[in-house]
């Protein structure tokens, strides 16, 4: 407990640090007491000048803003998030070119924003053209055999994918005896916990990829937990659904058919999965583009997510009542978040050379986990990582440097990936689909729980003891 | 007054000019579902939705909503669950649900919904 409240007093420390002296402190100093594990690149990097504590507020303004604001100010949020987040971007971007006059860290996150925005369009929009039905009647395993399947595939097509794919096949299933606990375990599975094994499963996990993380680092790496994760919601949901599952007599007869729609927008998915391998950094032969910010990759992701839609299959888009919303506001948030995560991530990194020594595994498995419920995923992902790297005087904006703490420690990396992705189910919005499986599930007619209903009711009884089982047997007096 | 059998044989479309929706019929409004909001409460203080009636039709008016056609895109719908006007309300057999497609000239498409749409009252 002590570690947890230290790790929210070192955030708080980046909010109020009083000796505002850090703000024009140089890393050139720190790198003096860690020139051992720097590398020559990350030294010319430390030469550049810290930004002021107070930059990080607008990335914190931010985080609460998408947390509170479709919850307490919705009509003005639904009207005036793009306003806010680019806003709040351009606070940051502007101190980054007239104060510090650095751009590179600018460009390098514009670089990262282009490739993980083209890698959720690309897979919003593929998927968005495909229409599953399923006409069988709903039993507790079938209902089981879905999940699985979403969870496996989600790390295919990304849990936004197989989000989209499945839920309302699932809903139709179930029509006859549909509950909020399945739109609840649906999330907990399909949106989160199963999207754990590859970069392309969850957000966070493409932002490590990014960042230098290999492909099959995570999957070979958590596999046994995701596996031991994943079965245990499956097994409750499997005696909850059970009890329910004598209600609501059917009156409906069942072809038994499984009929899909849309099918050649599987092609285009299989082509986004592959180009994702499309990165100079990963295969040497790929043609790099630079200066320009983006590569062959995302110009094959626009691609894909131009032509899939445009040749979608029409029944497919209506059955799937498709919009351009949830991605647009990905888009626009994402915008917001990646400039104003500049500061937050270079202080952090910082802060704890400073105080690396306490830092353990056990904060950052909860840590991540606690804040990647209630803030988005991607960055707390991104903001922890780069504070357990600072713990070994590692840069995350170095690619070589990311490779090397993935091998040396581990277990850091693999708390973070697992709470991030695991901990995203525990409220709507701890991830991006929760909040679009929601709202698929109202316009179906369905009432859902409240935020607090959600968390209360569902997320801290089921999932709770279930993290806390994987800590203690995965991470407790680990690293 | 018109009934919605009559308007579903006839297909009859309804019509939306900014907010307000027009169906061709008389109806009992019981529950309305707008993208990510079910609405039940079509009382006149309501801050969601109000609903009028004429003598062979009904008016909807969306009070958050400037322009419907703004908001909802050519794949999207709004899903009504009614009942004639003046059947028994409390048997289920009674209730009609509806699928209100917005075109681009003011029409509204009314149907009832397939097998692709989901649609769980």
């Amino acid at each position: 407990m002590k570690k947890i409240i230290f790790l929210f007093a070192l955030l708080f420390l980046l909010l109020t640090h009083t000796e505002f002296g850090l703000a024009n402190s140089s890393l050139a100093s720190v790198s003096d007491t860690t020139s051992q594990t720097l590398s020559t690149a990350a030294s010319s990097h430390a030469e550049k000048t810290l930004p002021s504590a107070f930059m990080v507020i607008p990335f914190v303004v931010l985080l609460l803003m998408i947390a509170t604001g479709p919850l307490f100010y919705k009509h003005f949020w639904e009207h005036h998030y793009p306003k806010v987040a680019i806003f709040l971007g351009m606070i940051t971007v502007t101190y980054y070119l007239v104060v510090l006059k650095d751009s590179h860290s600018l460009i390098h996150t514009l670089e990262e924003y282009l490739s993980f925005i083209a890698l959720l369009t690309s897979l919003f929009v593929a998927s968005g053209g495909i229409l599953i039905k399923i006409d069988r009647k709903s039993t507790p395993f079938a209902n089981v055999i879905l999940l699985l399947f979403g969870a496996l595939i989600s790390n295919l097509i990304g849990t936004t994918g197989a989000s989209m794919l499945l839920i309302r096949p699932f809903l139709r299933m179930n029509r006859d005896r549909i509950n909020t606990y399945h739109v609840v375990f649906f999330i907990f599975i399909v949106s989160n916990m199963g999207g754990g094994l590859t970069p392309i499963g969850d957000p966070p996990l493409f932002l490590g990829f990014l960042r230098g993380v290999d492909f099959f680092w995570v999957a070979t790496h958590v596999w046994h937990i995701w596996l031991i994760g994943v079965l245990s919601i499956l097994i409750v949901f499997y005696f909850i659904d059970k009890r329910n599952s004598g209600k609501g007599e059917s009156v409906t007869e069942y072809t038994g058919k499984i009929e899909l729609r849309g099918a050649k927008n599987f092609i285009y998915l299989l082509i986004v999965i592959i180009s994702v391998f499309l990165d100079p950094k990963v295969l040497s032969w790929v043609p790099s583009l630079h200066p320009l910010p983006f590569g062959i990759r995302e110009i094959i992701m626009f691609s894909v997510a131009f032509f899939s839609y445009k040749f979608a299959n029409k029944e497919a888009l209506k059955g799937n009542e498709f919009d351009f919303d949830p991605i647009k506001e990905v888009a626009f948030l994402f915008i917001g978040i990646f400039a104003t995560m500049i500061p937050a991530l270079q202080l952090i990194a910082y802060e704890t050379k400073v105080y690396g020594a306490q830092l353990t595994a056990d904060i950052f498995y909860w840590g991540t986990g606690i804040l990647s419920a209630f803030l988005d995923n991607a960055p707390t992902y991104l903001n922890f990582l780069s504070a357990a790297m600072g713990k070994f005087g590692l840069n995350i904006d170095l690619y070589q440097d990311v490779h090397h703490f993935q091998e040396q420690d581990p277990i850091y990396l693999m708390a973070i990936s697992v709470a991030a992705v695991f901990f995203g189910a525990m409220t709507y919005i701890g991830n991006g689909p929760n909040f679009m499986v929601k709202s698929i599930s109202e316009r179906a007619g369905i009432e859902v729980p409240s935020f607090i209903g959600y968390l209360v009711k569902y997320a801290i009884p089921i999932l709770i003891p279930i993290f806390t089982i994987i800590w203690l047997v995965f991470f407790y007096g680990r690293g | 007054m018109n009934t919605i059998k009559k308007a579903l044989e006839e297909k009859k479309n309804g019509l939306y000019y900014g907010n307000r929706i027009i169906l061709p019929f008389n109806c009992t409004l019981l529950k309305l579902i707008y993208q990510s909001e079910i609405i039940y409460d079509f009382s006149h203080c309501s801050s969601e939705v109000i609903v009028s009636e004429g003598e062979n039709f009904t008016d909807i008016y969306m009070k958050r909503h400037k322009y419907l056609k703004d908001d909802i895109s050519k794949y999207e719908n709004i899903k009504i669950v009614t009942a004639e006007k003046g059947s028994d309300i409390f048997d289920f057999s009674n209730h009609v649900k509806l699928i209100l497609t917005l075109n681009d000239d003011h029409r509204i498409i009314i149907e009832t919904p397939t097998d692709d749409q989901v649609f769980i009252d």
